[in-house]
């Protein structure tokens, strides 16, 4: 069925928000900002063609708020709204609420939504559907039950406690031996409450030395299902992702083309439509990938899937939103580039301590295969309310080591944030380690080389270090001759 | 206005003429000895990096305008430059923040024809105290000096064997120096006595040179004749340098006399920098040996180019002159040393003492008669700290009376009665028994041995009496005569070493490690500097390094690591609640930069400190305090070890604070829904 796009709402703020609204201008669609209290100036306000006010500084009262957002809709005309990715994206009562309100929904169904949510559900799916799992149980809600599983099915230590409701890292609590396995629990079922609103848990083995590998979908309503290729997240710090890449340096031609066959008859399977993407654990040990979830939203790290085949994936989810057939078939899918992305977090980069405050100079990399993807101005201030990630540096090349040399150079010659502390030099760090460029790393690789990688940050920069004179300038001229003079 | 900075790249590096240059970097030291003894004529060590700006401007000469002579040094023919060691490197740190490992390098880039030379203080090395042997050989490894001339304020040689040991085994130039003063104790008898006991520690006299140290200014042009003809005598293949201050006002007659008498080095500045406490001045003194019929080899056209480049920056420094300025003869009695002027009267001024100085030093002229070393760091400070401690004592309770009272004691005690503790009244001899009651710790270790032996014996027992009261004879039983050398226990450098790592929150580098084992607190201040003001020190000139930018439009221009820059001041706002916002143009970017004055209200975070005190281990709100099976918790309430006390959310993450051990709550330090920074107290433990 057709359906026709005049004007959309982007339900989100930062990156997200301004990532859909660049695709909004594209398609000469006008977009709408919607924004709380303390997002008064921030850049997503200023990128839309319209901005509304909806509610204070907590997310419940604001971005989280399904239905001053939808009222925000209906207040501004228009007639489908993108949810971006994080606060009401994977959000079935929400979507379903927006189809209710006559919106158009950018993403796919509720229902789906709904059994993907749930992982208990979506584990069972993925088994019915051939794809291998990793041994667990479900709906845990005291430690007696966590400890005769690892009995009867003689699992060993370390086990990982994950929200059912979950993603993105949050509610997901390692537990190393039977003493931590009270406080994990409690934790994670509190974290699930109070992030996704269901504190059902589920308990699976951990794999040691994991890595992270999704496969991008598109579907549309046509039954037409096709894979955009993998991606390889492995690099992560507290299960978050923090460098992404495509394709993946772990697989070869036979596993890739099983990874992603798997996924495309997962999501066939579950009727998906719209822009997804399936999420293995791959056991580099054994060789065997397992299915971890499905994430039913547009992915942070679509941007080097887009890098290395040409498509825009926000607007094919706009296309297939409006009843059209996906503009590609299977074979037209040539990757013919490698792309690396590092996630710019507001955080100590020894400690990933947030760090809130203004940033006061922002200078952008340039030059040849460097993309942006950027959910702040200079001068606006990263508030503590909301998530850390405020920019997506994106890089290209003919091959791997390509994309990492042009990373090198645009994270540590072009890249420059003052006023804040961002995880910046932790990222040089990484994408300049041996085993890195070597491509031998697990899930556990920052834990395991912290302080090496710390040690590496010190890199003298004459731009910053005049910064530091002037402050000394700047406090001689006010305060005059210094006593310890 | 423009301010410019002095750019390296302008000065014309001329090649210097070989002619002149005799010895040089590389050298082995037997190779320097017999390059100095074969010299036709005197060679010269310029102090004009060092003690030139310890001794009449408090060390505050920074290497930005010091480099500036560099270019000139490495063309003149000196022997070398002393440009390191005795206060200039803990003053570095504490006031011009400046590292010595920087300073050695700069001075070897740019003037690699010229030995580069330090004063060290045997086993207190280039801090206050006697150090343990593995640091001295720890530290005197790594510091990249060619002569390295080394004094005892006690003149106990033994202390000296761990840095001669090293320095000789580096193939550096070893200089053992003689603490020199005149008084009737110190005979040529002594001093000879002093050298044999040198000469036998370094194998002879064919790699090394001898410095007679004459810190105070006070040898008398013929007991200084005197005094190195006798050395000459018994060793004639000695190579002697003389190293004067200019105190009494004899400096040049003397040096004249010791030339004459065979010493081949001498000690002098650029006249430029003279002023009343340091060297002689350079150009002054090569003319007046010559037309004694003394050659001094020196390239006059070059050391005129330093002493010209001098007063392009002396002005600078004016505040930091002795408020005492002139020569003063009367330190024959004193005998404050030459370095140690400036400091001191820096000291009294801050102190509001400064009106009691005249008394102070003739205090000084008689307790040196009473305990018998060496003014000279550290003696010097022991002998300043104890003197002047008295003076204000009792200038404080008895006022200028009391202060009279105490020099006629003193007076009566040494001059009249000769010392003889038995011929004072009962009355007299009870108040010099409580005279050194309130001495500084540091006097009372250099009477027990812990600086090694005092150079002609123990003072007196009553002064042990007076500084230690009815414990004095097990002190004197627990009295050293080892060298600190043999009694000293090493120190764990690792466990130091990790220290500092924890303190600055990353893994020293060498040169931090070996400032931090000199002197603890202010290295940790001087690493917290570089840390927020980075390269500042290096480069920027010494009017806005003291005084800043002071009026809108004024700019000052700089070269940083081969870039150039330039800092212009906008405006400077109105100060408001603590904060002045200054507002800079740096190169074409304007930035704002917000100053906190000394007025500023800080909201005061407590941090948690000790093993009871949880902190919190990331930034973030404290959204629950307890947990949810028990509740809330209070104080008083009992907690179990592993048990959640409260949670911290940040960025959406939860983190559980858990009880490190069974306790009773104490204090509660934060609120429900309390935003906290990393480390900030939360709670305060009771053990059960």
């Amino acid at each position: 069925m057709k359906k026709e796009i005049k004007k959309i709402l982007v339900a989100n703020r930062g990156v997200p928000a301004v990532r859909v609204m660049i695709t909004c201008r594209d398609r000469k669609i006008p977009s709408v900002a919607v924004y709380s209290t303390p997002d008064r100036l921030a850049h997503h306000v200023f990128m839309a063609d319209e901005a509304i006010h909806i509610g204070d500084a907590p997310p419940l009262e604001s971005y989280l708020n399904m239905e001053k957002v939808i009222e925000a809709a209906k207040i501004c005309g228009a007639d489908a709204l993108h949810p971006g990715w994080g606060f009401l994206a994977e959000n079935p009562d929400f979507a379903q609420m927006v189809m209710d309100a006559g919106l158009v929904w950018i993403g796919p169904p509720p229902s789906v939504i709904r059994t993907m949510g749930d992982k208990i559900e979506a584990k069972r799916l993925a088994k019915r559907a051939n794809v291998p799992t990793i041994p667990g149980i479900e709906k845990v809600d005291d430690i007696k039950k966590i400890k005769r599983w690892i009995r009867e099915e003689q699992i060993t230590y370390p086990i990982m406690i994950k929200a059912a409701a979950g993603g993105g890292g949050k509610g997901m609590v390692k537990v190393n031996s039977e003493d931590e396995l009270k406080t994990a629990l409690s934790q994670a079922m509190s974290e699930a409450r109070k992030s996704f609103g269901d504190d059902t848990v589920l308990v699976e083995k951990y794999i040691e030395r994991g890595r992270h590998i999704e496969v991008q979908i598109v579907a549309d309503e046509f039954d037409n299902v096709v894979h955009l290729h993998e991606r390889e997240c492995t690099i992560q710090r507290r299960n978050q992702k923090i460098i992404e890449e495509a394709p993946s340096p772990t697989l070869d031609e036979n596993l890739r083309e099983e990874i992603c066959f798997t996924a495309v008859r997962l999501m066939r399977e579950i009727g998906y439509r719209s822009a997804g993407t399936v999420e293995f654990l791959f056991d580099a040990d054994t060789r065997k990938f397992y299915f971890l979830e499905v994430n039913t939203r547009l992915q942070v790290e679509h941007g080097i899937t887009e890098l290395i085949t040409g498509l825009d994936i926000v607007s094919v989810m706009l296309d297939i939103a409006m009843g059209k057939p996906l503009p590609f078939k299977q074979p037209q899918i040539h990757p013919n580039r490698w792309a690396l992305e590092v996630r710019l977090n507001a955080e100590d980069p020894k400690n990933f301590s947030p760090s809130f405050g203004r940033i006061t100079r922002l200078q952008l990399p340039h030059g040849p295969n460097v993309r942006l993807s950027i959910g702040v101005n200079e001068g606006d201030v990263i508030p503590p309310y909301y998530d850390s990630l405020f920019m997506l540096l994106m890089t290209a090349g003919t091959n791997r080591l390509d994309a990492i040399r042009v990373m090198d150079r645009a994270l540590g010659r072009g890249l420059r944030i003052e006023g804040i502390k961002t995880i910046q030099p932790l990222l040089l760090s990484i994408i300049r380690h041996p085993k890195f460029i070597a491509g031998e790393f697990s899930t556990r690789f920052i834990e395991e080389h912290m302080d090496e990688l710390i040690s590496m940050f010190r890199e003298r920069d004459s731009d910053e270090e005049v910064l530091k004179i002037g402050k000394f300038v700047a406090e001689i001229s006010a305060l005059g001759p210094r006593d310890w003079m | 206005m423009k301010i410019r900075s002095q750019k390296k790249k302008g000065i014309i590096q001329k090649e210097p003429s070989p002619e002149y240059i005799y010895v040089r970097p590389g050298m082995s030291p037997s190779e320097i000895v017999k390059k100095v003894r074969t010299l036709d004529g005197v060679g010269i060590t310029s102090t004009g990096m060092r003690d030139a700006g310890q001794s009449d401007y408090k060390n505050r000469h920074r290497i930005f305008d010091l480099r500036t002579l560099a270019p000139y040094y490495n063309r003149m023919g000196l022997f070398s430059a002393e440009c390191h060691g005795g206060a200039r490197w803990h003053v570095g740190i504490m006031n011009r923040k400046e590292s010595p490992f920087e300073e050695i390098e700069i001075l070897r880039e740019e003037m690699p024809n010229v030995l580069l030379q330090t004063l060290i203080r045997e086993t207190n090395l280039w801090g206050y105290r006697p150090y343990p042997k593995n640091v001295i050989e720890y530290v005197v490894e790594r510091v990249d000096i060619d002569v390295w001339r080394c004094f005892s304020f006690l003149n106990d040689i033994r202390n000296m064997r761990a840095v001669a040991e090293v320095v000789m085994k580096r193939g550096r130039l070893f200089e053992p120096a003689i603490s020199f003063t005149q008084a009737d104790w110190a005979t040529n008898e002594y001093y000879l006595g002093v050298v044999d006991e040198i000469v036998s520690l370094c194998g002879g006299v064919d790699e090394i040179i001898l410095c007679i140290k004459d810190m105070a200014g006070v040898g008398s042009p013929e007991r200084i004749r005197s005094l190195i003809d006798a050395i000459k005598q018994k060793y004639p293949d000695m190579v002697i340098q003389y190293h004067r201050h200019s105190t009494d006002g004899l400096a040049m007659p003397a040096l004249l006399a010791a030339a004459e008498a065979g010493a081949k080095l001498l000690d002098a500045q650029e006249d430029s920098l003279t002023r009343f406490y340091g060297q002689a001045p350079i150009l002054a003194l090569q003319a007046y040996l010559e037309e004694a019929g003394v050659r001094v080899h020196l390239n006059r056209e070059a050391t005129e180019g330093a002493v010209q480049k001098v007063r392009e920056w002396i002005g600078f420094y004016e505040w930091a002159e002795s408020p005492f300025r002139g020569f003063d003869h009367n330190v024959t009695k004193h005998r404050m040393p030459g370095g140690a002027f400036p400091s001191s009267f820096e000291q009294a001024e801050k102190g509001g003492f400064l009106h009691l100085m005249p008394d102070i030093l003739k205090v000084m002229s008689l307790y040196n008669q009473i305990v018998k070393y060496f003014d000279v760091t550290p003696g010097s400070q022991i002998t300043w700290v104890t003197c002047s401690g008295m003076v204000n004592k009792y200038a404080k309770e008895h006022g200028k009376t009391g202060v009279n009272n105490l020099i006629r004691l003193l007076d009566k005690f040494v001059v009249e009665k000769k010392q003889n503790f038995s011929r004072m009244t009962k009355k007299e001899q009870e108040e010099l028994l409580q005279l050194f009651r309130t001495a500084p710790g540091d006097f009372k270790n250099l009477l027990l041995g812990g600086y090694g032996k005092l150079p002609v014996g123990w003072p007196d027992n009553w002064v042990y009496q007076s500084a230690f009261g009815e414990e004095w004879k097990e002190k004197i039983k627990e009295r050293k005569e080892l060298s600190p050398l043999d009694s000293l226990k090493d120190e764990d450098l690792e466990a130091q070493r990790n220290d500092l790592s924890e303190k600055i929150g990353r893994p020293p580098t060498e040169e931090e490690f070996i400032l931090y084992l000199m002197h603890p607190k202010d290295a940790l201040e001087y690493i917290n500097f570089k840390e927020k003001y980075g390269e500042t020190p290096l480069v920027i000139p010494t009017n806005i390094w003291r005084e800043g930018l002071k009026k809108p439009g004024d700019v000052v221009e700089f070269e940083l690591w081969g870039k150039p820059y330039s800092i212009e001041l906008v405006s400077i706002g109105d100060e408001h609640e603590g904060l002045i916002h200054v507002v800079l143009r740096i190169n074409n970017r304007t930035i704002v930069y917000t100053v906190e004055t000394p007025r500023l209200k800080k909201a005061e975070i407590r941090m948690a400190k000790a093993p009871n005190e949880i902190g919190a281990p990331i930034s973030g709100n404290i959204w629950r305090i307890g947990n949810p099976e028990r509740g809330t918790i209070h104080v008083g309430d009992i907690v179990h070890k592993g048990e959640e006390i409260a949670n911290l959310e940040a960025m959406k993450m939860e983190n559980a604070i858990i009880a490190p051990f069974d306790a009773r709550i104490k204090e509660i330090c934060v609120k429900l829904n309390d935003s906290v920074v990393e480390g900030q107290l939360l709670f305060v433990l009771e053990n059960l």
